[in-house]
């Protein structure tokens, strides 16, 4: 029963911590003398207009530039080209005969059952008239991720084999997965022009990290018994890396690129800001147009795509676990080759009959109805007659009590104080290195002019957060006692999990008030399952042995859910909201397309005025506070996390 | 080289003039036209228009869809080859750089639309409280709280869509000390959904539109009263006027002229009136797509497009 008397007085600590703090914050505000309030705007240290003088003399100088004409423009006419090539081919060949493929494809590695769901998920995007647009989404995330790991993986190796890079490179892989890619759109933009290559560049950024980080974590576990007995063997380092190192990495290195597929399919959306098309340009201009059934139909789309390349790419790592074993059937070897030319003479007959086209009276929509529904939401639930129920007076609501009066409070506070506040709680959450952190971070925001910007973004994650845990606790808790209630989640979890962000907005802007709240609600929606999922799965992994000995002293339902359950699901809990933190922040980010005000409005703001300067700003920004309380959630995870002996 | 393989090679040579010359006027090495689509629909009719035209002489088109300032840097580097509706008000910066600073984008021509920006509010607005309807009003805090929302609290909501457009509204409200908060809707359908769901419920909302707009035929709209514009307002760098009448002009990479000569002369003359904009944006109202639009105003208005095609 050790753990439970550590449970008792890990609660106890953080209050007497709180009180604390209320005393010190109190105690500064009184103390400081009047008129300190937001950041002075005048420690500006003018990044921004210098940022933009580069590229102004860029802009004026770049045709003049060799570096451009010899490197920028022929490397991005090469990419244009091999990315219309593959684009091209694959739309030269009819559409059944990639059905099959995938189908056949399928079939080989996940049995019977999961070639026959494929093949016919390939006829959702012909039938909901996508195709085209599917297979350019495709084929620019293809080309991607193959550069994400012709790079990544060199880029691991090299991090595995020496500590110096590897310390090197983590600030730069936190960055470029915080960093919101409107940031980087228009730097790219300027090197690269516009629409193809740009987007695959920022998909390749943004994509990279997953490959680097986990090729790197497979080299390092490479068991030292292996590696020594490679060396008794006279192995050069070389050949130890090809022999050894790199075979037994490779599950690893495949999960990396699984990861690296799925990264790339979320930001399809926002490579469809500077002209990448596909899918990601239906949701975007259905997000313009307002068209919530055209949005959930190519955001389907994108799922789709998304599960489809996860379930093919976990069986390949499963394959690669099991080594060679599989590959050296002779009787699949050959059916092989039956299948593909079966398959070119599909594709033969289809061109020789000039049967290529979808037919069009097969085609179906289904946004009719979601256009309806919504239509109906809109016009019937923003007030329920006159009284103060509804979306229209929730808005109000939530802005009146929640989001106004704490960002008011946190941008027109002083500021020494929200400086100490942050450090006092990345004190507590990890100590005192997170605390020299999170107050040189917050100075630092404060220098780059946006203090009061980021102390909007701030109390929008803030509330959102809030609500995500009111909500989503409960439905975790909920989910933990019953087995049928967590089944009939799974599915509604994944999906808001793999749907593109974008698409939570479409509707959110039409239901509620214009401003903030409509980010915030999307926010919720997008960052909730974490929640859900961890504290439903922290409490079922509560040792069945306390709870057993608890019962037998006759505790009540409620006195073992919160004397017992939580604490003890506490680390994993708190796992869940350091996610949940982290999407919000993301979304909340986005939320600047739609008028969610603060760091995101002015990223967006950066991009589609050419101010790389203000975007730059903006994004540093978003990046020191993603990173502060990724920091704190993480610290608090830890903190509760019991010393291992005293699971005994 | 024997005779009769040099016969053999000018018969070849002959066939294949006649061929270039069966196709009409030479279209030049840029065989693929890239058009820029700006995010609100007059620029989609008017790119549909141009689409239209010159897949008729032989070109492909490619639309890509950009925001009006990303389309500059994209447009000097031939990536892109003509825009078709800049609003000069917003673009003198980017003028001076890639027009006049030879940045490798050049001038168009006039599209024919003349344009003009503003601030809008419902005609009830006005009639309610005049003083809610100019500028000198809204300088009293009271009159402005009339546009509060709860995001804004005290002061008035001034509502603007898309935040990629290219706008003065920060200028003007801090230059006049007006009682206002800039808010985003977010897109141009956006900011048409909460004019509808104001003048629904008779709310007042004060918001930046323009015109030429087929939104003018739905919704009863008068223009909110600002200092009225002047070049020098303008040149000072602190704007506190009104928005000029924007003469809509046309933009092109300089490569086309050579590159695709036809194409360059059909753009270059491509103009029309905001009377055959407005035609189409009501079109597009009705439900018809992008294309159906334009090609609704191309049957009833053959002689206009086709004075457009050289030759």
């Amino acid at each position: 029963m050790t753990s439970l008397t550590v449970r008792s007085a890990g609660w106890r600590r953080p209050i007497a911590y709180l009180g604390g703090a209320v005393l010190l914050l109190g105690g500064l505000i009184v103390l400081l003398p009047e008129g300190i309030g937001a950041f002075p705007p005048e420690w500006d240290v003018g990044l921004g207009p210098a940022v933009n003088e580069v590229q102004q003399w860029w802009i004026s100088n770049r045709r003049d530039l060799g570096v451009y004409l010899y490197f920028f423009d022929p490397l991005s006419d090469s990419i244009d080209w091999l990315l219309r090539a593959f684009e091209n081919l694959l739309l030269a060949i009819p559409w059944y005969v990639h059905a099959a493929g995938v189908g056949l494809a399928f079939g080989r590695w996940l049995g019977t059952p999961g070639g026959v769901a494929a093949g016919a998920g390939m006829l959702y995007f012909v039938a909901l008239g996508l195709w085209e647009q599917s297979v350019q989404t495709f084929s620019l995330m293809t080309v991607a991720v193959a550069l994400a790991v012709a790079i990544g993986v060199p880029v691991g190796i090299l991090a595995a084999r020496s500590d110096w890079v590897f310390r090197g490179l983590r600030p730069v892989l936190d960055s470029m997965q915080t960093l919101p890619a409107f940031v980087y759109l228009i730097p790219v933009l300027l090197f690269f022009g516009v629409a193809r290559v740009p987007s695959l560049i920022a998909t390749v950024i943004y994509a990279l990290p997953p490959v680097i980080r986990l090729t790197n974590l497979g080299i390092r576990q490479v068991p030292t018994e292996s590696l020594e007995a490679g060396l008794m063997f006279g192995s050069t380092s070389g050949q130890l890396l090809r022999k050894v190192q790199l075979p037994q990495a490779v599950p690893s290195i495949l999960a990396g690129v699984n990861q690296t597929i799925m990264m790339a399919l979320s930001i399809v959306v926002i490579a469809a800001m500077i002209g990448a098309g596909g899918l990601g340009q239906e949701v975007l201009l259905a997000l313009r147009h307002q068209e919530v059934g055209r949005a959930v139909e190519a955001g389907m789309a994108i799922v789709l795509m998304a599960v489809m390349l996860d379930r093919f790419s976990h069986s390949l790592v499963g394959q690669g676990r099991m080594g060679g074993a599989a590959r050296t059937q002779g009787l699949q070897y050959r059916n092989w080759w039956v299948a593909g030319g079966a398959l070119a003479a599909m594709a033969i007959a289809g061109w020789t009959l000039g049967w290529t086209d979808y037919p069009t009276a097969l085609q179906f929509s289904y946004a009719a109805p979601i256009d309806g529904a919504v239509d109906w939401a809109r016009d019937n639930l923003y007030q329920l007659g006159n009284l103060p129920v509804g979306t229209g007076p929730f808005s109000d609501f939530l802005t009146t009590y929640g989001t106004r009066p704490m960002r008011l409070y946190l941008s027109e506070e002083a500021w020494p104080v929200v400086v100490l506040f942050f450090g006092f709680v990345a004190w507590w959450a990890s100590g005192k290195k997170l605390l020299l952190g999170s107050v040189v971070g917050t100075v630092v925001i404060g220098l780059l002019g946006m203090w009061t910007l980021t102390m909007d973004t701030l109390s929008q994650t803030v509330v959102a957060v809030l609500m995500a845990i009111v909500i989503g606790l409960p439905l975790g808790v909920a989910a933990s006692r019953r087995d049928w209630l967590e089944r009939g989640m799974r599915p509604v979890l994944d999906t808001l999990q793999t749907i593109p962000s974008f698409c939570f907005l479409v509707p959110v802007v039409i239901l509620f008030n214009v401003g903030r709240i409509p980010g915030i609600i999307a926010s919720v929606l997008y960052a909730i399952p974490p929640v859900i999922r961890l504290t439903n799965l922290g409490i079922r992994s509560v040792d069945s042995e306390i709870v057993e000995a608890s019962e037998s002293f006759g505790v009540t339902r409620r006195q073992k859910l919160w004397k017992i359950q939580l604490p003890l699901a506490m680390p994993t809990v708190l796992a869940g909201i350091n996610q949940t933190v982290m999407l919000v922040l993301a979304m909340v980010v986005i939320a600047g397309l739609v008028g969610g005000a603060g760091l995101g409005l002015e990223a967006v703001k950066g991009l589609a005025r050419s101010d790389t300067g203000l975007g730059f700003e903006a994004g540093a920004s978003i990046v020191i506070l993603a990173m502060i309380l990724d920091r704190i959630t993480q610290g608090w995870a830890a903190r509760f996390q019991p010393p291992s002996s005293d699971r005994g | 080289m024997s005779r009769r393989s040099t016969f053999k090679a000018s018969l070849l040579l002959a066939a294949f003039s006649l061929v270039l010359a069966a196709c009409g006027d030479d279209l030049g090495d840029v065989e693929t036209i890239k058009l820029a689509v700006n995010p609100w629909d007059g620029s989609a009719v008017n790119i549909a228009v141009a689409a239209a035209v010159l897949e008729g002489e032989g070109y492909t088109v490619e639309r890509v869809e950009i925001d009006e300032n990303a389309q500059w840097a994209a447009m000097a580097a031939g990536d892109l080859h003509a825009s078709l509706e800049v609003w000069p008000s917003g673009h003198a910066e980017n003028v001076a750089s890639y027009i006049d600073g030879g940045g490798g984008v050049v001038n168009g021509g006039e599209l024919g639309a003349v344009g003009k920006i503003g601030w809008w509010i419902p005609t009830y607005v006005v009639e309610e409280n005049p003083a809610a309807g100019s500028w000198q009003g809204l300088q009293d805090p009271a009159t402005a709280q009339v546009y509060a929302t709860a995001e804004t609290g005290d002061k008035g909501q001034f509502l603007i869509g898309d935040p990629s457009w290219v706008s003065y509204e920060q200028d003007i409200i801090d230059n006049l000390g007006l009682h206002l908060e800039v808010a985003y809707a977010g897109s141009e359908e956006a900011l048409l959904a909460a004019m509808d769901s104001a003048t629904s419920r008779g709310d007042p909302l004060l918001f930046y539109w323009w015109t030429p707009h087929s939104a003018f035929s739905k919704f009863d709209l008068t223009a909110f009263e600002l200092p009225a514009y002047s070049d020098e307002c303008y040149a000072s760098g602190a704007v506190d006027c009104d928005y000029p009448d924007d003469v809509l002009f046309k933009i092109m990479w300089d490569g086309l002229e050579e590159g695709a000569p036809t194409a360059f002369t059909i753009l270059s003359n491509f103009s029309y009136t905001n009377e055959d904009q407005i035609f189409m944006l009501g079109k597009l109202d009705e439900g018809l797509s992008v294309d159906e639009a334009a090609a609704a105003w191309m049957d009833a208005n053959e002689s206009v497009w086709q004075a457009w095609i050289p030759g």
